[in-house]
């Protein structure tokens, strides 16, 4: 099966075919989908403004990410099932958009980059916690970070806005034209 | 309320946002990325009263800590909300969802306010009786189905038909 072909399998699946005919569904996932996203985002920036010492500089990092951690996973497991949910109704187009690739490309940094703190600051965290910010690994990964998911966001707002599927975004009605519509007269 | 449309929309500054197509997503972006710290902080400020989050921490300090943070954010999000009225009158001042979204914001802020200068009047009396009041913790949970709803009707301002006659948007 090729990419197209599964593509088209996704579009045309039950789940798509109600979404897409839905009234209510899509704008409702879509919330969802910014809910998730804005505890997503909320928890990471507190996260690493503390590592750059700019925020909850008089608390240790380590219990600053034990109260978060749960909850910016369960966030993110909310706009990943949500993003796909969204995804499927369009998804030859979506699969095709620039934007959607970069935000996606971007979500796979965002992940390396949690990586390399794990493999760099986080393993002497015990000589810094209660230090007011970070060694300089610890801010780099938090720069990037910031700067991955601030883009990840704008990204997303852009695949919006570069994707039109009747009855969501796009103003279909408007879009009509009348020339078009009645091709008799001249160019 | 269509004639103060109509007139907003025909401004210099609401023509200048109409006719460079990037600036309605950049404000809107930007929209979103000031939700995201307004909702860290209030669910952070909230988890401490649920006792699910920095406890090790006084009401004071954790209110310290976040106030600031949503302060500064809600006046991006004033100034960001505005520029996207300005920009494009039509479908937020005649949309259902956005005054219902505007009375939401108005509550929500003064929940968080109340709940602020609440703690910093009195620290010790709110750490020892009233966080540990069931009205207080569902209070909190209230305070985060009103953002929850704040955000749904934030989005929903784009697909304002659904509430069918409710919505004086235009439908084109």
């Amino acid at each position: 099966m090729s990419i197209t072909e599964f593509l088209a399998a996704l579009q045309g699946s039950g789940l798509a075919t109600s979404i897409r005919d839905s009234l209510y569904l899509f704008p409702f996932i879509e919330s969802a989908h910014v809910i998730g996203l804005t505890l997503v985002f909320g928890t990471i920036a507190l996260v690493d403004l503390r590592l750059l010492g700019l925020a909850s500089t008089r608390r240790p990092f380590t219990l600053v990410v034990n109260d978060v951690l749960k909850w910016t996973w369960a966030a993110f497991a909310l706009t990943a099932v949500t993003g796909l949910l969204m995804f499927i109704t369009n998804a030859g187009v979506y699969y095709n958009n620039f934007y959607f690739r970069s935000k996606m490309a971007m979500l796979l940094l965002a992940g390396l980059n949690m990586l390399a703190f794990e493999l760099t600051a986080a393993r002497s965290v015990h000589h810094w916690d209660k230090d007011s910010s970070a060694p300089l690994s610890g801010k780099t990964v938090g720069v990037v970070s910031l700067v991955l998911w601030i883009t990840i966001i704008f990204m997303g707002r852009w695949i919006g806005f570069t994707t039109t599927r009747a009855g969501t975004e796009s103003k279909p009605a408007e879009e009509i034209n009348l020339e078009e519509l009645f091709p008799t007269e001249t160019k | 309320m269509v004639p103060f449309t109509e007139w907003l929309s025909q401004t210099s500054l609401s023509i200048a946002i109409q006719t460079h197509l990037w600036i309605i997503p950049t404000i809107q972006s930007i929209h979103i990325v000031g939700i995201g710290v307004v909702v860290g902080s209030v669910f952070m400020m909230n988890l401490r009263v649920l006792g699910w989050a920095g406890r090790d921490q006084s009401l004071q300090e954790t209110v310290d800590r976040f106030g600031p943070w949503m302060s500064a954010s809600l006046c991006v999000l004033l100034l960001t909300g505005m520029l996207m009225v300005i920009g494009e009158p039509a479908r937020e001042l005649l949309a259902f969802s956005f005054w219902f979204k505007m009375f939401l914001v108005a509550v929500g802020t003064v929940f968080a306010s109340a709940f602020m200068m609440a703690v910093r009047r009195n620290e010790p009396h709110w750490e020892e009786s009233l966080v540990k009041r069931r009205t207080t913790k569902w209070l909190a949970v209230l305070t985060l189905l009103i953002w929850a709803t704040i955000i749904v009707l934030g989005r929903l301002i784009a697909y304002d038909h659904i509430w069918g006659s409710w919505s004086g948007t235009p439908r084109l």
